[in-house]
This record gives structure tokens, sequence and C-alpha cells, in this order.
């Protein structure tokens, strides 16, 4: 009987024992009596890396990290425990990096040509190559850091949204709005006051141009006269009058040449005040009738409305991806 | 002018009492311990109560382990829904388990089991004389009886909460593979995604310890117990009361000298 108890006793001691033992074992992922091959590698820092994470070649987990020692000139040096039938790459390098959002780390033995295109990356592992067959390597930035950069650029979105949902409120495209309509209305009163004074300008300056004409020949006739009457005439007080006479024709001739220059430049001119006219009211027209960017976004109002709901989600979305970056952000370096 | 003496009496009273009380307690330990200088009997009692305690406990503990585990699963997926990977019901159970629940439940199931059986078996002794029985006879009741069920309580509770550990996180992963979208490889992800042998020996210490108090209490209860069938049952009820007590407490008391400050995985 006591012999039996003994034995009951002793099973189960033992049987405890050895099934936690085997467990924790187990759940620990230890290789009980299978051989495997050191591998060493130094680092400047190795991050929140800890005796027990994973080596990982190629996307698969081929060993564990044995031992993470201070070593002298300020390196670490990191001990990994490797399957033997891992192949490493011919030039390896170990990167150090977050393996999940939630803070456990890996070691990442990669070939040196596929290393990260960051010169900080390049240049500590270069500082840390050696010849005595230690591996280079380099600890990535945590998600603590990348988050912290994550936050940054959210802050300033928010900024911007702020000040953009500051700046474009509803008041404000009331406002555009009504100013565009405002312009529309006085380029067509304008166009309308123009239009009527070009014909008047037409008609005057046609008049203007017959009279001239008329002048000229009057001109000519009288210039005509006075030759004859010159040659018919010898006495001092005729020759006088005949003279100036001549000059005031002359004068007047050049100020019908004058006014005639005028007139064209008149001509040219209010046909270019009427094309640009022309063009500004076409223009108008289109953003009245809701065409083009400025048409919609000043005769759309759900445009705005939606425009107001975006900057509302963007500013809810910044916030809670401030509160919840881990929410949002899902970083895998490998 | 009677009021503040009967306040300041009451005050001295009960200090008196309770550095009385501490003082007896040590006396008691200190004897229990004075009487391991006799470790033939001790070892040879020991193993005798090593299987009435520890192995007899074993289908309470495994019980209590199977439905923890089970419902801890439930619990942390149901909680998880949506923001949190499933998988993470592998992590919560190993910590829950192997930290708190499996030292814990078991502990408290062990002080209504144990320490009842103890104070009532002691007490029973007393009040019937059989301990002055054994003292006439020249042997020391401490040693003969409660130094055994000491070591046997803090030998066993480890074992009995280590298999409970191993229990509660096999139903849990059974509860998980069978009752939730979780695949084996998924629950065993999340189950070494955070494990350290920390954690194991955590547990297994905290409950060397509920041994210990429970059984230091159960003994202490019993060999107190007066006036007959009542005062046996009496002794039984307060030792299970102090043992859960002294668990809880130590349970704190563990948690802050040990697990406060200390980094995570």
């Amino acid at each position: 009987m006591k012999r039996g108890n003994d034995l009951l006793v002793g099973v189960v001691v033992i049987g405890a024992i050895v099934s936690t033992t085997l467990s924790v074992a187990w759940v620990k992922q230890s290789d009980i009596g299978r051989r495997q091959r050191d591998v060493t590698a130094h680092f400047r820092d190795v991050g929140n890396a800890r005796v027990g994470n994973a080596v990982v070649v190629r996307g698969v987990v081929g060993g564990r990290i044995q031992a993470i020692e201070l070593a002298p000139d300020g390196w670490v040096n990191v001990r990994m425990k490797l399957d033997p039938s891992v192949r490493l790459p011919s030039d390896p390098v170990v990167l150090l990096n977050e393996s999940s959002l939630f803070g456990d780390w890996q070691a990442t033995v990669v070939e040196r040509t596929a290393l990260p295109a960051d010169a900080k990356v390049r240049a500590e592992v270069s500082e840390a190559s050696t010849e005595n067959g230690v591996l280079p390597g380099t600890s990535l930035p945590g998600i603590g850091e990348l988050t912290a950069v994550a936050g940054q650029i959210a802050g300033d979105v928010a900024t911007v949204a702020t000040r953009f949902g500051t700046a474009f409120d509803d008041a404000a495209a009331r406002e555009l709005h009504e100013s565009i309509r405002n312009v529309s209305v006085l380029s067509a009163t304008l166009r309308n006051v123009v239009g009527g004074h070009a014909s008047d300008l037409d008609t005057l300056s046609r008049q203007l141009q017959r009279a001239i004409v008329t002048l000229d020949r009057a001109a000519t006739r009288v210039e005509m006269t006075a030759t004859r009457i010159d040659s018919a005439t010898t006495s001092d007080n005729t020759r006088r009058a005949i003279d100036n006479f001549i000059v005031a024709s002359a004068e007047l001739r050049h100020t019908a040449t004058q006014i005639r220059g005028l007139s064209a430049r008149l001509e040219v001119t209010e046909a270019k005040v009427d094309d640009f006219l022309s063009t500004g009211e076409s223009v108008l027209k289109k953003v009245d009738r809701g065409q083009g960017t400025l048409g919609l976004l000043v005769n759309d109002p759900s445009l705005y409305r939606r425009t107001d709901s975006v900057l509302t989600e963007l500013r809810a979305l910044v916030t809670d991806l401030r509160a919840n970056p881990k929410k949002y952000i899902s970083v895998r370096l490998f | 002018m009677r009021a503040p003496f009967a306040a300041i009496e009451w005050t001295g009273s009960a200090t008196v009492g309770a550095i009385r009380s501490v003082g007896s307690a040590a006396r008691f330990i200190r004897d229990v311990a004075l009487g391991l200088r006799e470790m033939r009997v001790v070892a040879r009692e020991s193993l005798v109560q090593a299987r009435r305690l520890g192995v007899d406990s074993l289908p309470i503990a495994v019980f209590i382990a199977i439905f923890t585990g089970i419902v801890l699963a439930l619990l942390a997926s149901y909680s998880f829904t949506g923001a949190v990977p499933l998988y993470f019901v592998g992590t919560l159970v190993e910590k829950t388990i192997t930290l708190e629940l499996a030292p814990v439940l078991t502990g408290l199931a062990l002080a209504g089991r144990v320490g009842a059986n103890i104070a009532a078996e002691l007490g029973t002794m007393r009040v019937t004389e059989q301990i002055d029985a054994l003292e006439t006879l020249g042997y020391d009741p401490l040693s003969f009886l409660v130094a055994p069920r000491v070591i046997a309580g803090l030998a066993m509770f480890p074992v009995v909460v280590a298999i409970a550990m191993i229990v509660g996180c096999s139903a849990a992963w059974l509860a998980s593979i069978s009752l939730l979208q979780l695949s084996s490889q998924e629950f065993a992800k999340g189950l070494r995604l955070f494990f350290e042998v920390f954690d194991v020996r955590y547990g297994l210490v905290k409950s060397s310890s509920f041994g210990l108090a429970v059984t230091l209490i159960g003994s202490s209860r019993g060999l107190d117990a007066r006036g007959g069938a009542t005062g046996v049952g009496r002794a039984a009820t307060s030792a299970v009361v102090y043992s859960a007590v002294a668990i809880l407490t130590l349970d704190a008391f563990w948690a802050v000298t040990w697990l406060l400050g200390r980094e995570g995985p």
C-alpha cells in the first residue's frame, strides 16, 4: 500500500516535471539535441532584439538569437544559432527589424545587394563590415519611430485641412458665387453700352469721312481757283489774300488727314473691345451653366457640401490616426 | 470622559492582539521549522501527505483548468473581435493561465479542499486528545503531523498547478480550433508570441507559497481547535477563510515584488 502510494506520487511529480519541461521547450521552439551552427553578427545598436527572437532567411525562420553581448569599441555582438541546412547568401548582412506591430523583433539575413536603399543603413552596414567572419548588421527603425513620423505628417495634414476649411467655408462659397454673377451682369451691361456707342461711333466716323472727302475736294477746287486768280491778278493785296487762302487750305487738308487716321484707329480699338467682351461673356456663360471646374464649384451646392464633408471626415481621420496609429499603419518591412 | 479612555483602551488592546497574533504565528512557523529536524519521520509522512494533498487534488484542479481554459478562449475571442488579430487568443490564454488563473484558482480550490481537510483532521485529533497522547508518548506533533503536511503542500501545489497550466492551455487550444475560426498554427503562434519561461516560474513559485500558507494555516487552526465538533467545524471554516485571504494577499505581494517594474518580453 505504502509502495503504491510512493509510486503514484512519484509518477505524478515526474510526469508534471517532464510535461512542463516539454511544454516549455515546445512553446519556446527549443531545438534539444539538434546540431546547429553559430553565426555572429555585430551591430552598433540592436534596438529591441532579444534572445530567442527568430532569425529569418528568405522569409523562413532558420534559427534563433542565442546571445546578445556588448563588444569593445561600441559594438554589440549577436550570436545566432542556425539550422545546418540553412544556406546563407553569398555576401550576407543581418538586419534587425520589427516583425509585427506588437513589438516582437527578428533578425533578417539578406544579400548585401538587397539592402534597403537608405544611405544611413548602407553606411552602418559598411562600417560594420569586417574581415574576421563576423557578419555586418544594422537595426532598422522601429514602429515607434515610424509612428512618430506618421504622427507628424498627420499633424501637418490636419493643419492644412483646418486652414482650407477656415478659408473655404459656406459663406466664402456663397460670396464667390455672387461675385461671379455680378461680374456676368456687369459684363453684359458693358457690352450693351459699348455696342450702342459703337454704332454711333460708326455713323459718326462715316459722316466725318464723307465730310473730309468733300472738304478735300472743296479745298482742291479752291486751290485751283486761287491759282487761276493768281495768274489773272497781279495786285499785291489780292496776291496776299490768295496766299493766305492757300495756307489755310493746306492746314485744312492736314487736319482732315489726322481725323481720318484717328477714325481708323478708333475702328481697330472698337473691334478689339468687342472681341474681348465676346470672349469674356462666353466664359461667364459657361461658368453660369455649370461647365468646367469653376462652374461646378459655383453652381453645384452638393459639391461644396461634399467638400465640407470630406474635410470633416479628414479631420476625424487625422484625430483617430493620432489616437490609434497602429489601426491604420501596418508596416511590414520584409 | 469615559469614551476617550475606552477608545484608547480599544486601540491598545487591538494593537496588542495583532502583535500577539503575529508573534504566535511566527512562533508556530519557527516550531514547524524546528520540527523538520526529525527528517526521517517528516520524509516518510510527507509522501503520504503528498498523495492526499497533491495527487488526490488533481481531479478538481484539472476540472477547474479545463473550464477556465475554454471560457478564457471564448472571452478572448469575444473581446478581440475586429481590432485585434484572433491569434492573440493564444497570447492571452498563455499569459493569464500561467501567471494568474492556474495558481490562484487552483490555490483557492485547494484551500477549500486541503485547508479544511487539515484543520478538520488536526482539530479532531486535538479535541479527542490524540495529540496530547502523542506528546505523552514523546512524539513532537509538529514534526509528526504539521511538518509533513507543510512539506507536501510546498512541493505538491506547484505540481498540481503545473498540470493545471498545461491542461488549461490545452483546453483553450481545443476550444479555439473547435469553436472559433482559429487554426492550431495561429493559436500556437499567439501562445509563443510573448511566452517567457519566467511566466511558468512565477506561477510555480507563487503556487508554492500558496501551498505553504494553506498548510500552515490549516494546521494552526486545527491545533487550536477547542470544544468538540463545533470547534472542529469552526476551525475548518476559519482555515478556509484565512487561507483564501492569504492566497489573495500573497498573489498581490508577488505581483508587487516580482512583476512590478519587470520588463516584458
